[in-house]
């Protein structure tokens, strides 16, 4: 950056410099990808028409397809990416342990536990099918408050079991009394009501209302900020809390940082989209390969591009180019990322290396 | 050299929280360190070396008495401020793949750094000065997870050199190294305390080094901690009780350890030199005393190199090309 001084023949070159050709790469494949996610989808539109579109206020059902729903889509598979690999990240980081990530340590059926409880509980007060105005306010609050929950409580324990593989069973454990939970709220619930909620179960990029789409954008931008204020925080934690004591980081509150960084994220995802799986603990990784590195200040920029990337791909891989048929955007994701968690498992069989 | 007591600690109650329960560890300790002093902190496994280590780093909490910093309580200082003061070695493994010594020498400057954590020119020369003083600087682009365990060893001491505090706590900092790097950081601590007026706090259980290199002993007994020049102690004779156990005894004489073995028989060493240094050992080991009075049996160890020991009793002679043999036949026949 400002300084490229040589000392005992080495170079010690400040990282962004050796790190900037692969960030102008990645940044010109988010572009790509964004537009070719544009030009595919369930009706083929012809590419001059999907400029003309962009471009022009011509008011053709072209026109309409790609801008009420192909770009919202597009945006929201950008924003979701990034959200999800930034709080997988993040919580690798702060609890140490390579297989964490919003999906795995039940983080995000904590989120879900949220949506339940707005849909299928209170949703005799707020009408299910149309969840306007406040209501995604208070669905995302909801999801938010159960991710946290349940992020608190996997660092509780996490503070008295020091072995990953028994904080991973433990947070499978959870996942499934969860899902015990929602299935007695399903038993419940009516048939709209549970019509709604297992629809939202699915996961879907493209089913959010400018609404839903503003206040993700809003939740997504916050946590964005607040994990680059957090990258000094975790390069600390890198080497565990007393370390980063010991050098002068105020754990505790950096944990608080971190832990509503990362709720904020998945819980607002999870919130609008449902839980999608695998991106968020494989990303980190990809980017952790890419840059080589373990210091935030360029794990954080990489891993939103990756994870913007990353989520681009797959939901043009759900559009399947060339069909009428789309498939779930889960599966796309798990099949994406399950490859790339078992080659981290391979590579550390006894998990003894970190990240 | 400033003289001046940079830590001391007075009444010190040292323990940890369970629960609702304080458990205190050991009756209250009073001890002081100067600037550029080496100082060992000995004891029992087990003992409370590790805690008062950690709350000598305000990883945790006293529990009465006080810690001074340069005459300033250590509950006066915020968190950064004390990360300015003292620097802190546990242990515990580095296990994070992708860092290289670079990146975690730079942690050191984290109290010093800004917001975001960039590296200003500052930290930078602090950086690859303590790259440079801990010999690290060509393994500057390694990662911490490929280097040796007395390699990582080092890089961590040039972070807290990097993080220019006055005091370094080091909880055993040569625990799990081989001989060529324990003295590798033994020699790297003496450098920092005499020619960088660092006052390094570090425990051990090897009580030789400790005795040979440390300017100061803390030892931690069950009842008190007893400090002073290794030599005042041992003169003192405190370590004399401190490791004994049925089969080792410590000899304050010279300061070091020898088993208890039942001693079968006086034997005459006849010889001088390395030679009859070795067979004396040798002969110590199967259970025989070396006496001063000429009596039979005794050996005769050679002279030189390639000639034979002899060894005679009753009224026959018996050869042997080497110690080993020698030994075998004192050990079985005899």
């Amino acid at each position: 950056m400002k300084f490229d001084i040589n000392l005992f023949g080495k170079s010690y070159m400040r990282p962004w410099k050796q790190k900037k050709v692969i960030f102008l790469i990645l940044i010109l494949l988010i572009v790509c990808l964004f537009l070719t996610d544009l030009f595919f989808g369930s009706v083929s539109i012809k590419a001059s028409e999907v400029i003309k579109a962009i471009f022009t206020n011509t008011d053709s059902s072209f026109s309409t397809i790609i801008l009420k729903f192909r770009l919202p889509k597009a945006i929201t598979a950008l924003v979701v990416g990034i959200a999800l690999s930034l709080s997988g990240l993040q919580m690798q980081t702060v609890f140490r342990n390579p297989m964490a990530g919003p999906d795995v340590l039940g983080i995000s059926s904590g989120a879900s536990l949220g949506v339940a409880f707005v849909i299928l509980g209170f949703s005799s007060v707020i009408s299910p099918d149309s969840l306007i105005g406040l209501g995604n306010w208070i669905l995302v609050a909801s999801s938010v408050a159960g991710a946290g929950a349940v992020m608190i409580l996997i660092m509780v324990i996490s503070s008295r079991v020091k072995d990953i593989m028994t904080i991973l069973i433990l947070g499978i454990m959870l996942s499934f009394g969860i899902s015990a939970i929602v299935t007695i709220m399903q038993y419940f619930s009516n048939e709209s009501m549970l019509k709604a909620y297992v629809i939202w179960t699915m996961g879907s990029l493209g089913n959010l209302t400018s609404g839903q789409l503003n206040i993700l954008l809003i939740s997504v931008s916050a946590g964005i900020i607040l994990s680059l204020i957090s990258s000094k925080m975790l390069n600390a934690l890198l080497l565990g809390e007393n370390y980063a004591a010991s050098i002068g980081l105020n754990v505790r509150l950096s944990r608080i940082l971190i832990f509503s960084c990362t709720s904020i994220l998945t819980g607002s995802v999870t919130a609008f989209c449902g839980p999608i799986g695998f991106i968020g603990i494989a990303v980190p990784h990809i980017s952790r390969i890419v840059f080589k590195t373990s210091d935030h200040k360029i794990l954080i920029p990489g891993t939103i591009l990756i994870g913007g990337v990353v989520m681009l791909a797959s939901d043009i891989i759900s559009q399947v180019p060339g069909s009428e048929s789309v498939l779930p955007i889960n599966a796309v994701t798990s099949l994406i990322g399950i490859p790339v968690v078992i080659w981290v498992i391979f590579r550390n069989r006894k998990f003894s290396g970190l990240f | 050299m400033n003289s001046e007591k940079i830590l001391s600690l007075n009444s010190l109650k040292i323990g940890y929280a369970s629960g609702r329960h304080e458990k205190i560890l050991l009756p209250p300790l009073t001890a002081s360190a100067k600037s550029g002093e080496l100082i060992a902190v000995i004891g029992k496994n087990g003992i409370g070396k590790s805690t008062l280590l950690r709350t000598l780093a305000g990883l945790q909490s006293s529990f009465g008495g006080e810690i001074l910093f340069g005459g300033k309580n250590i509950r006066a200082f915020s968190r950064l401020e004390l990360a300015q003061k003292v620097g802190y070695i546990s242990t515990e493994n580095v296990k994070v793949s992708n860092l290289n010594v670079y990146d975690l020498v730079a942690l050191g400057r984290f109290p010093y750094t800004d917001w975001m954590g960039n590296i200003d020119t500052e930290s930078h020369n602090r950086i690859t000065d303590a790259l440079e003083m801990t010999g690290m600087s060509e393994f500057c682009y390694r990662f911490v997870s490929e280097l040796s365990d007395g390699e990582r060893q080092r890089a961590m001491i040039a972070r807290i050199f990097a993080q220019d505090t006055g005091i370094m706590v080091m909880d055993e900092p040569m625990a799990f190294l081989d001989i060529g790097s324990k003295y590798d950081i033994i020699s790297l601590l003496h450098l920092l305390s005499h020619e960088n007026a660092k006052t390094i706090i570090f425990s051990t259980h090897d009580l030789d080094m400790a005795i040979s290199q440390a300017d100061k002993i803390w030892l931690i007994l069950e009842n008190k901690l007893i400090e002073g020049a290794p030599e005042d102690l041992m003169i003192a004779g405190v370590f004399d009780h401190l490791f004994e156990s049925p089969t080792v005894q410590f000899n304050s004489d010279n300061g070091t350890f020898s088993f208890r073995r039942k001693q079968k028989k006086n034997i005459y060493l006849e010889g001088e030199g390395p030679i009859r240094h070795w067979t004396d050992k040798a002969v110590n080991r199967v259970g025989f005393s070396v006496s001063d009075v000429k009596t039979i049996p005794y050996i005769i160890a050679p002279s030189e190199k390639n000639s034979n020991w002899q060894f005679s009793y009753l009224n026959s002679i018996v050869e042997f090309r080497s110690i080993y043999d020698l030994v075998s036949f004192l050990g079985k026949e005899y």
